[in-house]
């Protein structure tokens, strides 16, 4: 690109490709709304079904003790603020350590960390809750502590390879300026790698409603429990309206997180 | 007894429940890549569909694992088949995504050099850009087999095969003798097996990764 031979193609192309990758981020903005309100809609339209079906259904004794809609709701508020509970245990640990591993001579330790956080995934959800239920004993204590351990993995790995994207050129001249090293960190660095951290953190939240489904196994609370129960005895409504019930919260956690996403970063970007 | 002694011990079972998990991940995963390829060769040359192949992967991958395992055993009674199909689901769903997004990102110019060259449509895809995508199309692969080895853990309990119900019968003997063993051979044999399925994607894809664009 030298400037003597086409200055002004060049620059009309620059604007050309600016305005193109506007009108691609408005088109992906409209589509996001679009699938948020749908989303959204379809979680509360399962939410009803679920509780049109309890009122409405023939339910047997047995059924109707286990299920109810007040117990329907107060389960899902339960799993809710358990998966909020262990997202927030998550980023509070991921968050400052991942910052850590990108500072000075613990940098040496990211890429290794990254490389274990790979197979973060593979260690299967329910080892990690049996486990700590064996150590530590059953209820929400331990069953927090096995969740926010599955969590933290994924999550650091996001933090550091945001701040690893952040273009090492727009550091330099941040601290040529004469902005400090932590200056630099928490206006340049931290607001240009929000995006990528707080995709990692909605992959927590997600991750943490679906894993707290596990909750029955080791008397934790939350919906989990119905669809052990409904397995357990056999009965299939107390099962479904469980595991629907899940699914649908995990959806609406995921949209809600997509709403905190998009007021979390910078308008710059 | 130490967890060592345990393994020692259990060898026969323990060895058999890691076949029995690793041919569920592997079969299921096998389903799983033809599945995605199939519909990402009908999806990636449409935009709109494109876009809707991608929410409903996100939108799947959303959904938990424990919920769909539990929606099946609602209405199939045999656990193998429940256990194959909720894998084979969660694992088309990564590649899938990988596919749709590699396959698109070809050069459109070289599948118009192609085409100009008088190769047919279907020619294109099996020559050109299926072999430009595959890197990125086996990186779906290896995610969705990590992910597999994780939750074809829960498979046990809606009496499945596998590793499992080395984790569940620690959990049902809380307590007694050799609980925290069972469920410690049965997390790390998930998690060697997965390291180990990991590499030998990884060596297959380079394998198979056209000469051209081997890095």
């Amino acid at each position: 690109m030298s400037a003597s031979t086409a200055a002004t193609p060049t620059v009309r192309e620059g604007l050309e490709e600016v305005a193109e990758e506007r009108a691609l981020l408005d088109a992906d903005d409209q589509r996001g709304r679009a699938r948020l309100i749908t989303q959204f809609a379809a979680c509360l339209g399962a939410f009803l079904v679920l509780i049109v079906y309890i009122l409405v259904a023939d339910l047997t004794s047995v059924e109707s003790r286990l299920l109810s809609v007040e117990t329907l709701l107060r389960l899902s508020w339960e799993h809710l603020l358990l998966s909020v509970a262990a997202a927030v245990v998550v980023v509070l640990v991921a968050v400052p350590l991942g910052v850590l591993l990108t500072r000075g001579p613990l940098r040496r330790f990211a890429t290794p960390i990254i490389a274990v956080a790979g197979f973060g995934q593979a260690a299967p959800a329910i080892g990690l809750i049996v486990l700590a239920a064996l150590y530590l004993g059953t209820g929400k204590g331990p069953f927090l502590l096995a969740l926010a351990i599955y969590g933290i993995l994924p999550v650091l790995a996001n933090v550091v390879t945001g701040i690893h994207g952040v273009d090492p050129k727009v550091v330099e001249a941040a601290r040529g300026m004469g902005m400090s090293a932590f200056g630099t960190l928490v206006r340049v660095e931290m607001p240009l790698a929000t995006p990528v951290i707080m995709t990692g953190v909605r992959t927590a939240l997600v991750l943490m409603t679906g894993t707290a489904a596990l909750g029955g196994f080791v008397d934790a609370g939350g919906l989990g429990p119905l669809i052990n129960t409904g397995i357990k005895l056999g009965l299939d409504s107390v099962l479904v309206v469980g595991a629907v019930a899940i699914a649908a919260l995990a959806l609406f956690i995921d949209g809600g997180a997509r709403l905190i996403e998009r007021a979390a970063t910078p308008k710059g970007l | 007894m130490s967890l060592w002694e345990y393994v020692q011990d259990r060898w026969s079972l323990l060895s058999f429940q890691s076949y029995q998990h690793l041919s569920l991940v592997v079969q299921s995963l096998l389903i799983a890549t033809v599945v995605a390829l199939a519909l990402a060769c009908l999806a990636y040359r449409s935009q709109r569909v494109s876009e809707l192949a991608l929410s409903v992967s996100s939108v799947g991958l959303t959904l938990p694992s424990f919920a769909l395992f539990g929606i099946l055993i609602a209405f199939i009674p045999n656990g193998i088949v429940i256990s194959v199909a909720a894998l084979a689901f969660y694992g088309t769903l990564p590649i899938l995504r990988n596919a749709v997004v590699g396959l698109s990102r070809v050069d459109p110019g070289l599948v118009e050099s192609a085409r100009g060259m008088g190769m047919s449509r279907t020619a294109t895809l099996v020559r050109l850009e299926i072999p430009l995508a595959w890197p990125v199309i086996v990186t779906g692969v290896r995610i969705s087999a990590q992910m597999l080895m994780g939750i074809a853990a829960i498979a046990a309990y809606a009496s499945g095969p596998g590793l499992g119900s080395f984790i569940f019968s620690g959990l049902s003997r809380i307590g007694g003798a050799n609980a925290t063993n069972s469920a410690w051979a049965g997390t790390l044999a998930i998690v060697v097996l997965a390291i180990g399925l990991d590499l030998v994607l990884n060596l297959l894809g380079r394998l198979t990764t056209s000469r051209g664009i081997r890095v």
